[in-house]
């Protein structure tokens, strides 16, 4: 850094911030120094997350915005202002100005270059390796939108970027609402405390119907289409299973407090097979093995007109859970909601700053991490008709990004075929 | 700003018509309940007459009485079955249509229904913006207009509802689903008693759906979620921050509710009960 080593500047510094986080009663405390946010992917979730960020805690600033596309940031901004026009408390929080605005592929290297102590990573997660590194390496605090990788290799770097961030003292959050929801607090301890005895199986699911996808429209090259139509490229979204079921596979690493360590599996492309839905899969059906013989059968489903479920639940020895609010057996229990409860969205937020604040930053890029793998354990499972372990997944040769990506020619992937796609492979080979 | 307006249709000038000729008509003491179906699907729902009257509205500081004009009301609350035929566009039929031409919703991030099924249950978590949407395709695909009630006229369907006495405990528990027998879902239309106006679910269930003019948006009639105090013709929810407090986008969505799974709506209708032919049906619709 060329800043003169201020308070703040200090704070993102890694072998000094190790000795401040010694004394929580420091830096940040008690919300008395503003925490300057910058927002690195301004979509509809990035805004909200923004959005939720400045209205969780006081003293925090949004003062940088990044986006690949100039239309984004724009819409972004927009809609930004009109909260601030909306709420007294916002606009005191809102300081974007243009000179602090920034779009391209390099944009999330320009808001980490301002004088932001934290950032919120919400691009496509086919990006999110690359990003939580920069992240780290630039000492800033992270709050990133889940999934955190779409493949091994995106796996092990932000395993290293979780090992950097603890080194150095950072707070990294990420976006498991569910992980910071009372009643899924409440449930899992009960769980963990023995209310259905010891967890033998657990089944979990993200069926619905369809998410929103766009044509190529003229004047897109083929690599803007995949990004602003990114849900259908494994690449950028890692498949349905990763982008959406990780929240439900996520309950069950929580539950079990383990990982799988092997899986098999089944999915298509029953329905999705016009040119917009890319080459992803519809539908995943997964048994996964974890240690001690526990199984979990995970079933997602992305299907315009079929029926929904969404949850997770939980077979003990002396009873059952959903993980959400509720225990049968022997102990049966049920989850008394607030009148007004804080929405778990917020209060991810409200935890991590709270946490930065304290001097004890929370890091969820471990477990995180290891959700993501877990779905993509599922999805590879799914995709080579194999029986996979977790260890041969964590450690594959599977890059699915091109090696560099800009506006330019790119063709569609090809669908993955159960029986003939490999575990091992680049984003070109069929 | 107006974000639930859609383009001019070609259907509105013989809809105006239609408007026009029910005020005259709609008050003969004949009116009769009516099917309406929807070409080119199976599916169909039955509206039920009511007669002009006055109603005493509450309002802050007293009451005031209004006179409302006959209408039409649903004998049901609005299903997943109607509801999907304009959402997943089970009615497509060419792009020039005027009902192709109304927007549809959005794909949401979740699970509007809760899982809990689309075969007779009432479509819900569907923001009342959404809901005149629905009701702006549903007039262009049948060419007879289709609205949310007012307040006052589903006041005075309640009265009508309520056989002219307050109801009994009893009497609400036995028409309506609520806190203490619903178990926590939404159920089925027409599956507690009919009331007086030959109604299903008007109290209880989800509640529903009414315009204010450019007041708040307003649900009626309690629901699945509401203790039995509720569940009548009182019951009375103002939407506010917490219906959709977890979509964790922003915008926020324009279609559904993230936290409104309570809430969902009843069609009124000023058409006559005579078929009037659907302006945009053509041969070979696709169900």
């Amino acid at each position: 850094m060329t800043d003169p080593v201020t308070r703040r500047t200090f704070i993102g510094t890694s072998a000094a911030a190790a000795a401040a986080f010694a004394f929580p009663s420091g830096i940040f405390a008690q919300g008395s120094d503003v925490i300057r946010v910058g927002l690195v992917g301004c979509g509809g979730r990035g805004t909200g997350a923004a959005r939720d960020c400045l209205t969780s805690s006081a003293g925090v600033e949004l003062v940088a915005m990044g986006d690949l596309m100039p239309d984004r940031l724009a819409q972004s901004r927009e809609q930004l202002a009109k909260a601030a026009s909306e709420s007294p408390d916002f606009a005191s929080k809102y300081k974007v100005t243009d000179d602090r605005c920034f779009t391209g592929f390099d944009a999330y290297q320009k808001v980490l270059a301002t004088d932001i102590h934290m950032v919120v990573l919400a691009t496509p997660p086919g990006f999110r390796p690359a990003h939580l590194t920069a992240a780290i390496a630039a000492g800033k605090h992270v709050f990133a939108e889940k999934p955190v990788a779409v493949d091994p290799a995106g796996i092990r770097t932000v395993l290293a970027a979780y090992e950097a961030a603890r080194q150095k003292g950072l707070g990294v959050g990420v976006g498991t609402q569910r992980r910071h929801e009372a009643q899924y607090l409440e449930t899992i301890k009960r769980i963990h405390d023995g209310a259905i005895g010891h967890v033998v199986s657990g089944q979990v699911f993200w069926n619905q119907g369809g998410l929103w996808s766009h044509e190529q429209a003229a004047g897109w090259s083929d690599a803007e289409w995949q990004i602003r139509n990114w849900l259908y490229f494994t690449w950028l979204s890692g498949d349905h299973i990763v982008e959406q079921h990780v929240h439900n596979l996520d309950v069950a690493n929580w539950v079990i407090d383990a990982h799988p360590i092997r899986a098999v599996g089944v999915g298509g492309r029953q329905n999705r097979t016009a040119p917009r839905f890319g080459h992803i899969y519809d539908h995943f059906a997964i048994d996964y093995e974890y240690p001690n013989g526990v199984r979990v059968v995970s079933m997602c489903r992305q299907i315009e007109g079929t029926r929904s479920r969404i949850g997770e639940n939980f077979i003990g020895t002396k009873g059952r859970a959903n993980a959400a609010n509720q225990i049968f057996g022997e102990t049966p229990w049920r989850y008394q909601a607030a009148a007004r409860p804080v929405s778990p969205y917020v209060q991810e937020h409200t935890d991590l700053i709270a946490s930065i604040r304290a001097g004890r930053p929370i890091n969820e890029l471990k477990q995180v991490a290891e959700s993501t793998l877990t779905a993509i354990l599922g999805r590879e499972a799914a995709y080579t008709g194999q029986e996979l372990t977790w260890d041969e997944v964590l450690n594959a040769d599977q890059v699915l990004a091109p090696p560099e990506v800009g506006f330019m020619s790119m063709k569609v992937p090809a669908v993955p075929m159960p029986g003939r796609t490999k575990l091992n492979r680049k984003w070109d080979d069929a | 700003m107006r974000p639930w307006t859609f383009p001019p249709l070609p259907v509105c000038g013989l809809v105006a018509c239609l408007a026009g000729a029910a005020v005259v008509r709609s008050e003969q003491a004949s009116a009769a309940p009516y099917h309406e179906s929807i070409a080119g699907t199976l599916v169909g729902f039955e509206m039920v007459p009511v007669p002009a009257g006055s109603v005493v509205m509450d309002e802050a500081g007293g009451s005031r009485t209004v006179s409302v004009g006959a209408f039409f009301i649903g004998r049901m609350e609005v299903t997943w079955d109607l509801f999907d035929v304009f959402m997943l566009r089970l009615d497509t039929q060419s792009a020039s249509s005027a009902a192709d031409a109304v927007a549809r919703p959005s794909e949401p991030y979740g699970a509007p229904d809760r899982g809990w099924g689309h075969a007779g249950y009432p479509a819900m978590s569907v923001t009342r913006g959404g809901a005149e949407m629905f009701c702006g395709w549903l007039s262009a695909r049948t060419g007879r207009i289709y609205r949310l009630p007012t307040e006052a006229e589903w006041r005075r369907a309640a009265d009508l509802a309520s056989g002219g006495v307050p109801l009994s405990g009893a009497t609400r528990d036995a028409l309506a689903w609520h806190q203490g027998n619903a178990s926590g879902t939404s159920h089925p239309v027409g599956r507690r008693k009919a009331d007086a106006l030959g109604l299903f679910d008007l109290f209880g269930n989800v509640a529903e759906w009414v315009t204010t003019g450019d007041g708040p948006a307003v649900a009626r009639g309690g629901a699945y979620t509401d203790a039995l105090g509720e569940a009548g013709p009182k019951g009375r929810a103002v939407q506010d921050s917490t219906w959709n407090q977890t979509d964790p986008q922003l915008p926020k969505s324009r279609w559904w509710l993230s936290d409104g799974p309570f809430v969902g709506f009843r069609l009124v209708s000023t058409g006559t009960g005579d078929p009037v032919p659907a302006v945009t049906t053509k041969e070979g619709s696709t169900p």
